[in-house]
């Protein structure tokens, strides 16, 4: 539950594929009373905290529920959650849409980032543990940490990267209080953020590149910008599209950085200035435990996890096509 | 992959490559930098117009002063307790489901492998709410089992020591039934010493991600006397929001950062190979 596990990765189709070599065993029942035994401890779990509240979410959506009232007595009420907050609840429509640029424009970027800094990490450099450690820096650091760390970075009297524009003669920016730059300021608190984990991704990608084809490329007089183009990135492929689509999975999923620099003082619902920052996990976090509009927030659950569940299928399609 | 030349061109090409990594480096640990320096200032100074960048005189007193705005020492001792606890179920109920998936053959268990995969299909905010009523119902609310039983679960270490565990030769396993050892006790004696890597790979990532986790603690963990750290900072976080108090913040979010720090320290070949492996995120 802790962690969000992409059931696409190209290891795991790999295992998925891969026949399980089957015991020979003549105390067949005895064993597998053993495995039943093993099992259950982690089945009953997921049955309990997985795959039971996956429906209950969907059966929640298409009632009225505030949390309180016993679940017999939930109203049914259809499709109306879904019509509320696709047809008269702006802010939600507002957060679906952050969500996206947000998405796209922080995945965009570490997609370009992070490959050019797995380039560097892995071409022959000083002190290469030094430069790895500095890079995952981000990746270990509570991402509500961050989130306040930059909010006082980016802060429009005393923040240091207005101290660092001034060096330039450019003018104090408000960054995060203002409707126009506060997404942005969000997106690059979540490219910092998350640099680390493409560079991790893209290293373990660039080192199942065979050396031959380098090595064929060298003999053949190819420049490093050629190899790059016609070796490198071709062999990439797979990998790439792995790293975009689970990126895009998680950055779906945004909160903690948008809470940490958005909550708190005036704004008590987060997602300012103006809802320009608010996102859908935000105001499916407002809906339920400060609203306790149960069944609108089970339904922006289920819309979003909708759009993950399309995504993972394409992915699925994709790497299968690969093979 | 690269060979280094020594024509002029390659020089230029060496001299890029390493401002692009001096400017990358500087990107990612200035924010750092600034938070340490800035934790070590007076009110004062962190309220001055231009802010200095360096604080005159380094007032460590700062991290004892946090400790009486939040219970922080408290909230170092819930964290670990939670994340300690968290990872511990999640390597023994990953490794012994595992071993069964692995080792066993018994009627259903496809079925219920593909109900584990699909299991790692689904985020978490998508349960989020039906999970809290779970746990309100068995009284976990303020209670730190609310928050450590819910986690203790992972369809991908299930799925992680399965694989690993497939390749423990079964020769291994059929010596110790000649023996006379108990189906638990190969479990216990022999598959757990040789998945040590797996198990590493499991518990670091996992350490990282828990004792950085924030919405689930924030909707359990309510009374100030279970705060885990992250909960602790959102307080000082709500606590001023104003510059006043900016230094007693940092202090507090720099010490956040120091147990995933020194945990990277020890475990950084099996963090990293953790992520590599699946693109988990945090």
């Amino acid at each position: 539950m802790a962690d969000r596990p992409s059931a696409t990765s190209p290891v795991l189709a790999r295992e998925v594929a891969r026949p399980i070599p089957q015991p020979r065993s003549r105390l067949g029942r005895h064993r597998a009373l053993w495995a039943y035994i093993f099992i259950s401890p982690a089945i009953l779990a997921l049955l309990l905290f997985a795959l039971g509240p996956i429906l209950f979410t969907f059966w929640v959506s298409v009632h009225d529920w505030n949390l309180i009232a016993p679940i017999p007595d939930m109203p049914f009420v259809g499709l109306e959650n879904y019509r509320y907050i696709l047809t008269k609840d702006a802010t939600f429509q507002q957060a679906l849409r952050n969500t996206f640029i947000f998405t796209i424009l922080g995945v965009g970027a570490n997609t370009v980032l992070g490959l050019l800094g797995a380039l560097l990490l892995n071409s022959p450099i000083r002190a290469r543990a030094i430069w790895r450690s500095i890079f995952f820096l981000p990746i270990l650091t509570a991402p509500l940490a961050l989130g306040m760390m930059w909010t006082a970075l980016l802060n429009k009297n005393y923040g240091l990267v207005n101290e660092i524009l001034g060096v330039f003669h450019i003018p104090p920016q408000p960054f995060l209080s203002n409707p126009d730059q506060a997404l942005p300021s969000i997106i690059l608190i979540a490219i910092y953020q998350y640099v680390g984990y493409y560079i991790i991704l893209y290293t373990a990608g660039l080192q199942g590149i065979p050396q031959e084809y380098y090595d064929a490329a060298a003999v053949d007089g190819a420049n490093k910008w050629q190899t790059f183009w016609s070796i490198t990135l071709p062999l990439l492929r797979p990998v790439l599209l792995f790293i975009i689509v689970t990126n895009t999975i998680g950055a779906l999923q945004v909160f903690d950085i948008v809470f940490a620099a958005t909550t708190g003082g005036a704004e008590t619902s987060g997602g300012g200035p103006a809802g320009s920052t608010m996102v859908v996990v935000l105001h499916m976090y407002n809906t339920a435990f400060k609203f306790f509009r149960m069944g609108r927030a089970t339904a922006m659950a289920t819309i979003l996890f909708a759009i993950i569940f399309i995504i993972t299928l394409i992915q699925l399609r994709l790497l299968r096509q690969r093979e | 992959m690269i060979r280094t030349q020594t024509s002029p061109i390659g020089m230029l090409g060496r001299t890029l490559k390493y401002l692009a990594l001096a400017l990358l480096g500087l990107w990612m640990v200035l924010p750092f930098f600034w938070m340490i320096s800035a934790s070590l200032m007076t009110s004062q100074e962190i309220q001055r117009l231009p802010p200095p960048f360096l604080p005159a005189v380094a007032q460590f007193q700062n991290y004892v002063e946090v400790a009486k705005v939040v219970p922080m020492a408290r909230a170092y001792a819930n964290s670990l307790l939670v994340t300690i606890f968290s990872v511990a179920g999640i390597l023994f109920t990953s490794s012994l489901c595992g071993f069964a998936f692995a080792k066993y053959q018994f009627p259903g268990r496809d079925v219920i492998f593909l109900l584990i995969l699909a299991s790692m299909m689904i985020p978490f905010f998508v349960i989020l709410i039906p999970v809290f009523y779970i746990v309100k119902q068995f009284g976990w609310i303020n209670n730190y089992a609310g928050v450590v039983v819910p986690g203790m679960v992972s369809a991908y270490g299930i799925f992680l020591m399965r694989q690993f565990i497939q390749d423990i030769p079964d020769e291994l396993l059929d010596a110790a039934r000649i023996d006379g050892a108990s189906e638990f006790r190969i479990y216990w004696q022999i598959i757990i010493p040789l998945s040590g890597a797996a198990l590493a790979t499991l518990g670091s990532f996992n350490f990282v991600t828990i004792w950085n986790s924030f919405l689930w603690p924030l909707l359990i963990l309510q009374s100030r006397d279970l705060w885990t750290v992250p909960l602790a900072l959102n307080s000082l976080r709500t606590f001023g929001a104003e510059a006043r108090v900016l230094n007693l913040q940092m202090a507090g979010t720099a010490l956040s950062v120091i147990p995933a720090l020194i945990g990277f320290l020890f475990l950084q070949r099996y963090f990293v190979r953790g992520i590599s492996l699946t693109g988990l995120k945090g």
